[in-house]
């Protein structure tokens, strides 16, 4: 049914006899890898936008309040966490994606090599890495603005800073929630290496 | 291998846990950031008020958790591949994950998610508008309590539908 596995023999005229031939036309170590790659370079986009959002607030109204400057840095570090979750996500990831060693004999995959596995494990890397990425982009731009908002409020009344500071550690939460999921997922999705 | 259990099944569930959690993510984001926004407007005004106000970014924090809740049954009832020896020694493997949960785990993750994404949209601009109207009329809160509780039952609706369509499954022997 799916080209891969039968080495590169397609049902249909453009590998295209249906999902099944689709979404197994691409290696499993392809489905990993972009996974793996969307979960960091999301991630950071997403920490990027937070950390422009606050920045540029942040020395905006400290031309007119330079008190503010210090404090309001919490908010830069909060956007940095989601960078870091896009990190710990990516080596975790790594971790997972092993090499097919007992399993290819002269450039072919051997009789018996478990497909089921390497494709439930290559799906699975792909989707953790994405819930991780999307999660973090959404986390990383709530934050920022509620960094934003934190650090103008602050200019204008000081008791302000920790309320605000509130809205933030909601928004920050959000990450949290993409990378328990990305790690229990991650969990049972280990690429086969061996014939076992 | 078969024509119901498909090596390619285990992608539509698992895009269902990444949607479930995305989508109310990104609501939660938006509910919280635009919330926020009025909240520290307001505050400058009315400082004593803006811990009372937090309501509607709590509110949004909890349809992210809607999306983690779905997201995690999801992901435990999606069923890995056995791999096992059969009775001359040869390796075989079982695919135990069919198409049916799949595109049902999928479905679960679209209606949690989607739903999330629209309530969180709608705490967002509510609570702004609403915060913002409390700051200058205090007793205008009541209602924008109200207000934000049916826009928050509208995740739970997709919460609701998607828990019982994540009990849809099929597991080929």
């Amino acid at each position: 049914m799916s080209s891969y596995m039968n080495g590169g023999s397609c049902v249909g005229e453009f590998c295209n006899a249906g999902w099944s031939e689709v979404l197994t036309n691409m290696s499993p170590y392809g489905w990993g890898s972009f996974g793996l790659a969307f979960g960091l370079s999301l991630s950071v986009i997403g920490a990027a936008w937070g950390i422009f959002l606050t920045g540029s607030s942040l020395v905006g109204a400290a031309v007119k309040a330079p008190r503010i400057r210090s404090k309001n840095l919490i908010s830069v570090i909060f956007c940095e966490a989601t960078a870091i979750y896009g990190v710990i996500m990516a080596i975790v990831l790594n971790g997972l994606m092993k090499k097919p060693e007992g399993g290819v004999e002269d450039g072919a995959f051997v009789e018996g090599w478990n497909w089921g596995a390497m494709y439930f494990a290559g799906y699975g890397v792909f989707s953790a890495g994405l819930s991780v990425g999307l999660t973090n982009v959404a986390s990383g731009i709530a934050v920022g603005v509620a960094g934003s908002s934190c650090a103008l409020a602050d200019a204008q009344d000081p008791s302000l800073f920790v309320k605000i500071l509130i809205v933030e550690i909601f928004a920050s939460a959000l990450g949290i929630f993409g990378i328990i999921v990305g790690i229990i997922q991650s969990n049972n999705c280990q690429f086969p290496y061996d014939v076992a | 291998m078969s024509e119901i259990c498909t090596p390619s099944a285990p992608f539509f569930g698992f895009m269902g846990v990444t949607a479930s959690l995305v989508f109310a993510n990104i609501g939660a984001a938006y509910g919280t950031a635009k919330s926020g926004v009025g909240l520290a407007s307001m505050g400058v005004m009315n400082p004593h008020l803006v811990m009372k106000n937090i309501i509607p970014i709590i509110m949004a924090g909890v349809l992210g958790i809607y999306g983690l809740i779905v997201s995690v049954i999801i992901q435990g009832s999606i069923t890995k591949p056995e791999a096992g020896v059969d009775a001359n020694g040869a390796a075989i493997e079982t695919l135990k994950y069919s198409l049916f949960s799949g595109f049902a785990h999928l479905s679960a993750g679209l209606c949690c998610g989607l739903s999330c994404l629209a309530a969180g949209m709608c705490i967002g601009i509510v609570g702004d508008a609403g915060v913002r109207a409390v700051g200058q009329t205090e007793k205008l809160f009541v209602i924008v309590v109200l207000i934000l509780i049916f826009a928050e039952a509208l995740g739970l609706y997709g919460l609701i539908v998607a828990l019982i369509l994540s009990t849809n499954t099929y597991i080929c022997e």
